[in-house]
């Protein structure tokens, strides 16, 4: 657990303990904003992707400004579980549950909650509904779209109407639709990223089609994230979106996103100073997090950034002629706010340079 | 944050997956290697937690022996930790450079010996005066760079400027020299005893120049995994702080007198082709220096294809193909970074739980 000295609401942001998530609410609430008009009086709406924060008190803020269609999208049993503590009762599990223990988790969150389940495999079906009728509960169940071939999900075409069918067909079961499970796209080019996402959106419309030419009626097809909002919120037949990098955004969304900036950044002190072209910092990958790519000084952009482990090292290409001193605060965009968020227990949400609530992260590490 | 404390004796086999499993076996095995090669040795190990982030953890090798009953942390709040779970002698082989951190630095003196290093002179001062206000001291070793290229003094006389000056303040206590190299797999014996004694030389030098200002270095505090046996041998050496060792993984292969303990436990669930297992964890709860060089266990012939956020995509050769609800572990390919990200270790033994550890030092960024 981590174990900040805390500071009284009100405090100037560089007294806050280092290495620290600092989010800046206004940042955020514009993030949170542009997404929401965009959403307005659409048919599609927005399921907040809220296991890229973890933080019940942001999970609040985004379902109460967009259209959203009053839940949220998480990737695992466990998140739901630690966020259906804090009044969300609308999940949407973008993962397939399969063995005895998990599937009784699920039923048990389905007395209380509203949950939706990916399906890939009829014998799961089979389970699945056992379960849920011995239970007494009902669970809404998506079919999983495959992106491409050999990943999660069925092909579009008659195996997704047969699980569709057997849905529809199981004591304790609703079938509710189709959903994809993405990766998100790694793609810069703006004309490719709209090529694919919409190849992939194409998949979950094709299962559409052809599950309503035979009859069955599908409520929700639910595709696309960040990356491709616009472009997958704006294709006819689908309803809604797991979009959740928008709100604190990140190094890898920047600049590539209109309207949304990076709200959540973190605070690094500087520990030592032995060259003058290099700054030492409390802030390594366990507080910064590189997993899918280097963080951004915001100090000196240009700058290499080293993480070993426990240590941030900024190499500037010639010595600084700013007066560094041990103390000092460094600040980093993470490249992936979903992994950084992960390595924490808390988030400080500071306005105008003064903090104004902590935030607890209790779904942090829950990968059950 | 999770919660997960499966009952003592149940099998592997009905675990909730994904879990942080430590294999028990394995772990006494390393903890018994290092304990026989420090038993005669003047050098002891310091057992360096950022790698396992549990007292409990750090107290089996101390019991265990070969150790000095204490042990190194990253952070501040990690040695907190340590402190709580018993373990009074800690090394803070870091700067700790802020006034309010410094404070917590001092409390944690009233009861346990938390030692720090420097390689800054107003740091020293400023944890002089902390200290006095405090009304404790606080011993201080000089940081050496000797090859990481972050903190630590780069040559002999500023070490030697620090520890004068360290010796000159009320509140501080010199104590001697601290030196970390980092490993990128020297297999062979020889070349690591070679590499060992250049770099853990230059930390050497540091301490031969303060003595010789009269100043007695009690502490040279170097060496970690890849040089644990090496450092032993090195005159002068006091203490290494190895902390790899203990849950080890696939990048020490080469350090075959240790076994593999941490391993994460998952399930496939979904086998789109014969040929490809879907796993139920991913990225976030490996860091990508656990994925690269992982290797899969319990199920023979498989490669990783892919590593996503929340899941893994395995590939078989056609030896055993994959079915839905089937178990696989795998084995990081460097293990530092899985315990900052989960909440508990199961310990297995014999293919059932033997005991549920905590995590506590997790998220110890502070
Ligand atoms: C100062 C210090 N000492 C010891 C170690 C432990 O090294 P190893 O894991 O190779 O034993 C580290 C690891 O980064 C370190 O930073």
């Amino acid at each position: 657990m981590e174990r900040p000295i805390f500071k009284p609401i009100g405090s100037p942001v560089e007294e806050l303990d280092t290495p620290t998530v600092i989010v800046d609410l206004d940042i955020l609430e514009r993030n949170i904003s542009t997404v929401a008009s965009f959403f307005k009086d659409r048919k599609a709406k927005l399921r907040p992707r809220v296991d890229l924060h973890g933080c019940p008190a942001l999970a609040h803020m985004q379902l109460a400004a967009s259209d959203t269609v009053g839940g949220v999208s998480v990737a695992t049993l466990g998140q739901a579980e630690a966020f259906s503590g804090s009044g969300i009762n609308d999940f949407s599990v973008r993962g397939v549950v399969v063995t005895p223990q998990k599937i009784a988790r699920l039923c048990a969150l389905a007395r209380h909650a509203a949950v939706t389940v990916a399906v890939d495999n009829p014998s799961n079906v089979a389970d699945l509904s056992k379960a849920a009728a011995a239970a007494g509960v009902q669970v809404k169940v998506v079919v999983a779209i495959s992106t491409k071939p050999d990943r999660l999900g069925v092909e579009p075409g008659q195996s997704a109407v047969d699980l569709a069918k057997a849905v529809g067909d199981s004591a304790g079961l609703v079938f509710d639709g189709f959903m994809t499970i993405e990766e998100k796209l790694k793609v810069d080019d703006v004309s490719q990223l709209a090529a694919e996402s919409r190849g992939w959106t194409q998949r979950a419309i094709d299962a559409r089609e052809a599950a309503e030419a035979a009859g069955v009626s599908v409520n929700t097809v639910s595709v696309g994230g960040t990356y491709n909002y616009e472009i997958a919120g704006a294709t006819d037949g689908v309803t809604e979106i797991p979009a959740g990098s928008y709100a604190l955004m990140d190094a890898k969304y920047r600049g590539r996103r209109d309207g949304l900036e990076p709200a959540a950044k973190i605070m690094t002190t500087v520990t030592s100073f032995p060259e003058g072209d290099k700054i030492i910092t409390d802030g390594g990958n366990k507080a910064v997090g590189m997993d899918r790519g280097n963080p951004i000084s915001v100090e000196f952009p240009e700058a290499k950034i080293g993480l070993s482990a426990e240590h941030g090292n900024i190499g500037l290409k010639t010595p600084t002629q700013k007066r560094i001193k041990l103390g000092d605060k460094m600040w980093f965009t993470p490249w992936d706010m979903g992994v950084t968020a992960n390595l924490y227990d808390y988030m400080n949400a500071v306005r105008g340079g003064r903090l104004e609530a902590v935030w607890d992260l209790p779904a942090r590490g829950r990968y059950r | 944050m999770d919660n997960y404390r499966p009952a003592v004796g149940t099998p592997i086999d009905q675990l909730d997956t994904p879990c942080l499993l430590i294999d028990m076996d394995a772990l006494d095995n390393n903890y018994a290697v290092v304990a026989e090669t420090y038993r005669d040795t003047v050098c002891k190990m310091r057992q360096h937690t950022k790698n396992i982030k549990s007292p409990r953890l750090a107290n089996m090798q101390i019991q265990a022996g070969g150790t000095l009953n204490g042990v190194c942390t990253a952070k501040l709040s990690e040695a907190e930790v340590m402190v709580e779970g018993g373990i009074i002698d800690v090394l803070i082989p870091n700067q700790i450079v802020t006034r309010d951190k410094i404070a917590r630095l001092a409390a944690l003196n009233r009861l346990g010996d938390v030692k720090v290093t420097v390689d800054n002179a107003d740091n020293i001062e400023t944890i002089s005066e902390v200290a006095v206000e405090q009304g404790v001291v606080i011993g201080v070793l000089i940081e050496v760079d000797t090859q990481m290229n972050r903190g630590g003094v780069r040559s002999p006389e500023h070490g030697v400027v620090l520890a004068k000056l360290a010796m000159s303040l009320p509140g501080v206590k010199f104590r001697g020299v601290m030196s970390h190299q980092s490993a990128d797999g020297w297999p062979d014996a020889d070349e690591r005893m070679r590499l060992s004694k250049e770099l853990i030389g230059i930390c050497l030098e540091v301490k031969d120049a303060i003595e010789a200002e009269g100043i007695p270095v009690e502490m040279v505090s170097s060496g970690e995994t890849f040089s644990y046996a090496a450092a032993a041998q090195i005159l002068g050496v006091t203490e290494v702080e190895g902390g790899s060792y203990a849950l080890m993984s696939n990048i020490y292969g080469y350090l075959d007198e240790f076994q593999v303990s941490n391993k994460v436990l998952g399930t496939i669930v979904s086998t789109p082709s014969p040929n490809i297992g879907i796993g139920d964890f991913g990225m976030k709860a490996l860091s990508t220096a656990a994925a690269a060089n992982a290797t899969i266990e319990g199920i023979s012939g498989v490669t990783i294809e892919e590593v996503q956020d929340e899941h893994i995509v395995l590939r078989s050769d056609g030896t055993e193909p994959f079915v839905v609800g089937q178990q696989f572990m795998l084995l990081p390919g460097y293990q530092d970074h899985m315990p900052n990200r989960w909440d508990q270790y199961i310990g297995v033994r014999k293919g059932v739980v033997e005991q549920v550890l905590d995590i506590p030092a997790r998220g110890c960024h502070h």
